[in-house]
């Protein structure tokens, strides 16, 4: 085995082969590092804070990950925190429905009586 | 356990039988009535018709769900592979195996078989998935909708490493036509390089479908190895110096660059290598189905339920493709030596090239060279070797996220390579 003996068309299909894996994602690389910028650059988000009695404006595009992170977390706790408005009245309401056969406990299964599960006795006191 | 002693004493006092005494042992011409359905019987048995080679064969099966289950290797990978071989290498089941139909066209020219009763077996249909390049797409679909991309949006330059970590491929493409491997073989084996399974099918049922067992074994055996492999040639071309950088954390990438990757990568990579059109494709919109936010049933199916019907069709029937008579030759040896040549080249040359990249870094902005490792895509093994080693270096260096941006453009890279082998040599 010796790589001199190999075909030129060889080399060349490995020079070339490998060369245009790194082009593809040279490219990628290029479009990849330029879209942030565009995206940054049509948003454009600013927004106006006031520091020592002056208003000032910061752009607020360029948030790391961890400042994210910082304000997910405390929006979160504080939304755990935070309960909805409650009346504070603790009865029970009675609540009205129509009636329904459909929900009745008259015809539920539990009411016949089966003779493996009630007695014959109890039967004929349910008559 | 009383009952499992007995029954292995029996068979293994029945395959004594055929051992010393030859195939032939019951065959008595003059036998009648009983006898003869007793002879017939026998020589419809595996015992048989048993050979050394299906034996060493199911061994390897049986190692290869060891190591599944013992090492967890590749479970989801290993155990359908081993089961496959095992059920592959059954002596006398050739009629039911996945080359079931060459088997019965030659008993059918022998006249020993009406040409009527020659119908294909299960395993067979189940092949021509993996024969026709069917199911490596649809697993892309499922790694796409399983991939995020995050990381190597975050930090593009990382994506380099994939492409270096490349050369494995060619040089083993290299190394196999010197070995006198035809080109087509000598690219269906240098796809082994790129450490990805699905590939490694996809390009050798076009262009070397014969070798396609061994090549698929030998990938799939080196993508479980990659915590054997890597670790020693990371240890011996990173200092421990460099082990130690630490990186920036990755920053945070918008839902539209997300969405806007699959769409420009997949524009990008099939107008360069048309031919991994089915590969990348496939990828791509596996991706594009999770991050549109709007897709999640079909993200989720390709990504679970799709993924493992067909990693156990393509396992199994991978496997049973690896008969003895077939799989055992030289050439499947050269196979395997230059498959773990690739690899250890392909994770050297991810290495060597995450420290040449450092030379033209700032001081502030280095990388860790272990992530150049994580180059071969073997998605998300290797990325998980570096997060081990880069550990053991300093307990609080956590390197996965920035590992899996080269695993991921890994993948990427070598479907181009895939696709540009194609071109040039199909």
């Amino acid at each position: 085995m010796t790589l001199l003996s190999v075909e030129s068309s060889t080399w060349t299909i490995t020079i070339l082969g490998w060369a245009i894996v790194f082009v593809a994602l040279l490219f990628l690389v290029g479009i990849f590092l330029t879209i942030p910028k565009i995206i940054r650059w049509a948003s454009n988000r600013k927004v106006r804070v006031v520091e020592n009695g002056q208003e000032v404006v910061k752009d607020i595009n360029d948030i790391s990950g961890e400042t994210n992170a910082v304000i997910a977390t405390a929006l979160h706790l504080f939304l755990n925190e935070n309960h909805d408005d409650e009346s504070n009245v603790i009865t029970i309401k009675q609540v009205q429905r129509r009636y329904s056969p459909w929900s009745s406990k008259l015809y539920g299964m539990t009411n016949y009586g089966f003779p493996h599960n009630v007695s014959k006795q109890n039967r004929y006191s349910r008559r | 356990m009383k009952k499992h002693i007995t029954t292995f004493i029996t068979l293994t006092f029945l395959l004594c039988l055929q051992v010393v005494f030859g195939t032939d042992i019951m065959a008595a011409p003059e036998a009648v009535g009983a006898m003869d359905g007793l002879t017939t019987l026998w020589n419809f048995t595996g015992f048989a018709n048993i050979d050394y080679f299906n034996l060493i064969m199911i061994s390897v099966g049986l190692f290869f769900i060891f190591l599944a289950v013992k090492y967890d290797y590749e479970p989801l990978l290993l155990i359908p592979i081993g089961t496959g071989i095992i059920l592959g290498n059954i002596p006398g089941a050739e009629a039911y195996g996945v080359y079931a139909k060459d088997y019965l066209t030659s008993l059918v020219a022998s006249g020993q078989l009406d040409a009527g009763q020659a119908t294909p077996s299960v395993l067979e249909y189940l092949y021509f998935g993996v024969q026709q390049g069917i199911y490596p797409p649809l697993i892309f679909l499922g790694i796409g909708a399983m991939t995020d991309f995050s990381s190597l949006i975050s930090n593009p330059k990382l994506m380099i490493l994939g492409a270096a970590a490349q050369i494995g491929i060619f040089a083993t493409f290299l190394g196999a036509s010197a070995l006198g491997f035809t080109p087509q073989e000598a690219g269906a084996i240098g796809i082994i390089g790129g450490a990805d399974g699905p590939t490694a099918i996809f390009l050798s049922s076009k262009l070397a479908p014969h070798l396609m067992g061994a090549i698929a074994i030998a990938a799939y055996s080196y993508m479980a190895l990659v915590p054997v492999i890597q670790p020693p040639i990371m240890r011996l071309i990173i200092p421990k110096k460099e082990r130690a950088i630490k990186m920036k954390p990755p920053r945070a990438v918008s839902k539209t660059e997300k969405i806007m990757f699959p769409l420009i990568a997949l524009l990008l990579t099939t107008f360069i290598s048309p031919s991994a059109l089915p590969l990348l494709g496939m990828l791509f919109f596996g991706n594009l189905l999770k991050e549109s936010g709007v897709t999640e049933r079909l993200a989720d199916t390709a990504r679970n339920s799709l993924i493992n019907i067909i990693t156990i069709l393509l396992g199994i029937t991978v496997g049973a493709s690896t008969q003895a008579s077939v799989f055992l030759t030289t050439d499947s040896l050269k196979i395997f030596g230059l498959g773990a040549l690739s690899f250890i080249v392909a994770t050297a040359g991810g290495l060597l090239f995450a420290r040449f990249l450092n030379v033209f870094l700032h001081k502030n902005n280095k990388i860790n060279p272990l992530i150049g490792a994580a180059g071969v895509s073997a998605v998300p093994d290797s990325a998980r070797v570096v997060q081990q080693e880069g550990l053991k270096t300093d307990p609080n260096n956590h390197l996965l996220m920035h590992a899996m941006a080269p695993n991921v453009s890994g993948v990427i890279g070598s479907a181009v390579a895939a696709g540009i082998m194609l071109s040039f040599l199909l």
